[in-house]
């Protein structure tokens, strides 16, 4: 039943959001590109493959949800240490043409690849993830996130991110240190080591 | 009854920390003026200040040009200035020195126990525009005069460095291929990013009245704020980095960078002579939450041994050193650690000819019985920080040079002294906000000033320098 309900919620988004693609490079605002290549890239890595899991790799990230993000940073939605200490300051200096050409320049790398840690957790990570925890009423993130982690609509990538980092938010969001309602509700009863799993499943992805 | 002082200064202190939160408690938004201008919080640049991070050496080497200009068309963006202060408890171990002959005893240092404010800072301190960035450090000592006993306080100039810098991207490029970029600055080694290197090297602050070695190289702080040098470097694929730079008397237009110095009293500043060259060569990497740099710095500096008299031969000090520094900066644990070796030539040309001929140095310059002499620094510190909030930091510093009787003396039974000094420092931090540190720190000397004990012959030992150093540390 919270399967079918999650995947209602993400066709509701897809039709508000509208259908994201990838963009065409040449498309990219030179300026917003610009600015990913000399500012962004200091700590996400050059195209967005960043190497400190402090940061989160935004290669080939859903465009709508890297816009959304910079915009919750610019509106202090999202309040998280991090993003109180280093992301205002960086969105709170984008207008918002910059802000949906970074979000476009980004989406259209090439994705990082995956990368393996922990074989075990990896596969008890990916039953979590293709078919959630249903004796305790948990949805599968695939519904969301898609089969392979690649992310859908404003529903960001998770493939290939540092697992560090998927375990930092997911802790956030547990403990309602970054706002996000929907997702709370569906990883409030993970156990440390589903995340632990889950995150070393989408890293590999 | 030292204990009894100690504690009354370190309640002291304890209360001026509450005072100053108190102050500021109300004023979370108002940060130095480099925060002030990306929109950052301190640990986006710093481990523990004035110590950086990637992103802060990032910041630096691209002219501090990162955020808001301090004035656009738009109108003034926010205030560019910032301001810095300091008090202190200093225990110092054997604060009592007898002269073997007459028997009478003083005091080694002033207000020895007692809660001091050394001290404070302003900066004026920001972005103008995409490529032009800087900052100017203007410093009250609280400490810097002695009148009849009695301390007085003195502002000069302190540090200062502007920039201009250049990111060279090629289409296609994921970040800057190329930095490159200009120094105008008054103390060799301030415009470096990296912490290794003297002018930001640790530690990062001293006790204010506190015995110290005498023998330091000269690029070990020796020209700060009595030179200005300009200088260029570039940034290639953030791994190599290389910078040249020429040094000259901060006199004539120059005078700004050394405003407040003593420059009208016999050896109160360096006079160097013409242009003398500084050089730095880096190779650095970064991988997960690492950062790695392994590198080379040094500069000749054609020193007049009468600053009072800049003309005639000129004594030569040739420096080069090694330096590297690790760090590993995670969202909890951070771990950090710098060293540096310098090796100083110290080429004696006039002042030594000068002894030779008349027995005396040129001025208030040196005096050396050598030709030429060595002096050799060794540093290595490890810091860890939890949550960059907690901290503790180890280090060792070691002074090694030629034994000179002209400079240093002898010792009573007419052994002649060497500049060598050794020692620890221990020292634990605690930041309860981003802008406030609060530092407890022990110094202990292994040697001082050529010995162990009895290093000056009035029974004076290594030990008996330690010190025991409480500070209160605030940038707003």
């Amino acid at each position: 039943m919270k399967r079918t309900g999650c995947a209602i919620l993400a066709l509701a988004w897809v039709a508000f959001a509208g259908v994201a693609c990838a963009q065409d490079a040449a498309a990219i605002d030179p300026a917003a590109a610009k600015k990913a290549v000399e500012l962004c890239s200091t700590c996400h890595g050059p195209y967005g493959i960043s190497t400190s899991p402090d940061f989160p790799i935004l290669a080939a990230q859903r465009e709508g949800y890297l816009e959304a993000q910079i915009d919750a940073f610019r509106s202090h939605a999202r309040a998280e240490k991090d993003a109180h200490d280093i992301m205002w300051g960086i969105a709170g200096n984008l207008d918002p043409a910059i802000i949906k050409g970074i979000a476009q320049y980004y989406a259209a790398q090439t994705p990082a690849p995956g990368r393996i840690q922990d074989p075990a957790a990896i596969a008890r990570g990916k039953e979590v993830y293709d078919k959630g925890v249903p004796a305790r009423g948990i949805p599968a993130c695939a519904t969301c996130h898609g089969p392979d982690a690649k992310g859908q609509s404003i529903f960001p990538r998770l493939a290939g991110q540092h697992a560090s980092y998927v375990v930092k938010q997911l802790n956030y969001i547990q403990s309602l240190v970054r706002a996000a309602p929907v997702m709370h509700g569906i990883v409030k009863d993970l156990t440390p080591e589903e995340i632990q799993a889950v995150a070393y499943y989408v890293q590999s992805k | 009854m030292k204990e009894n002082a100690a504690t009354r200064g370190i309640g002291a202190i304890a209360l001026a920390l509450v005072l100053v939160l108190g102050c500021f408690a109300g004023a979370a938004n108002a940060v130095p003026s480099f925060a002030r201008q990306t929109g950052q919080e301190c640990p986006a640049c710093h481990v523990s200040w004035p110590e950086l991070t990637p992103y802060g050496r990032y910041f630096k080497l691209t002219g501090y040009t990162i955020g808001k200009a301090a004035i656009t068309s738009d109108g003034p963006q926010y205030l560019p200035m910032a301001i810095m202060a300091q008090a202190s408890v200093t225990n110092t171990r054997n604060n009592k020195v007898t002269d073997p002959d007459t028997g009478d005893t003083t005091t080694v240092t002033q207000r020895n126990n007692s809660l001091v404010f050394s001290g404070g800072s302003l900066f004026l301190a920001g972005k103008v525009n995409d490529y032009l960035g800087g900052f100017v450090q203007w410093t009250y000592d609280n400490l810097a005069t002695v009148t009849n006993g009695t301390l007085g306080g003195h502002s000069s100039v302190d540090n200062i460095d502007l920039r201009g810098a250049y990111k060279y991207s090629p289409v296609g490029a994921g970040e800057p291929e190329w930095v490159f970029g200009m120094t105008l600055n008054n103390n060799p080694t301030v415009q470096d990013p990296w912490n290794s290197s003297p002018a930001w090297g640790y530690p990062y602050t001293t006790p204010p009245l506190a015995n110290t070695p005498a023998a330091a190289t000269i690029i070990d702080g020796g020209l700060a704020q009595q030179v200005v040098g300009l200088g260029a470097y570039a940034w290639w694929q953030k791994t190599i980095y290389a910078e040249f730079s020429s040094y000259r008397t901060a006199n004539v237009m120059g005078n700004l960078f050394r405003l407040g110095l003593p420059i009208n009293t016999a050896g109160g500043v360096y006079a160097i002579n013409n242009f003398n060259p500084y050089w730095r060569l880096a190779y650095t990497h970064e991988w997960g939450p690492n950062s790695v740099m392994v590198g080379t710095y040094g500069m000749v500096a054609n020193v007049f041994p009468d600053n009072l008299n800049a003309s005639g031969p000129t004594d030569k000090y040739q420096d080069v050193a090694l330096d590297a520094q690790y760090q590993y900066i995670s969202d909890e644990h951070t771990f950090t650690a710098q060293t540096t070796y310098i090796w100083e030539k110290q080429k004696y040309n006039a002042s030594y000819a000068a002894v030779q001929d008349t027995g005396a140095g040129l001025g208030a310059g040196p005096t050396p019985d050598n030709a030429t002499d060595m002096l050799r620094t060794f540093k290595l510190k490890g810091s860890y920080y939890f949550q960059r909030k907690y901290g503790g930091t180890l280090a060792l510093f070691q002074t090694t040079g030629s034994a000179d009787a002209g400079l240093y003396g002898t010792t009573p039974d007419g052994n002649v002294l060497t500049p060598n000094s050794s020692g620890y420092i221990v020292e634990l931090d605690y930041l309860p906000i981003q802008n406030v540190r609060l530092v407890l720190q022990y110094t202990g000397y292994t040697k001082f000033d050529g010995g162990r004990s009895n290093y000056d012959g009035t029974g004076r030992n290594a030990g008996d320098n330690n010190t025991l150093f409480a500070n209160v540390w605030v940038a707003f």
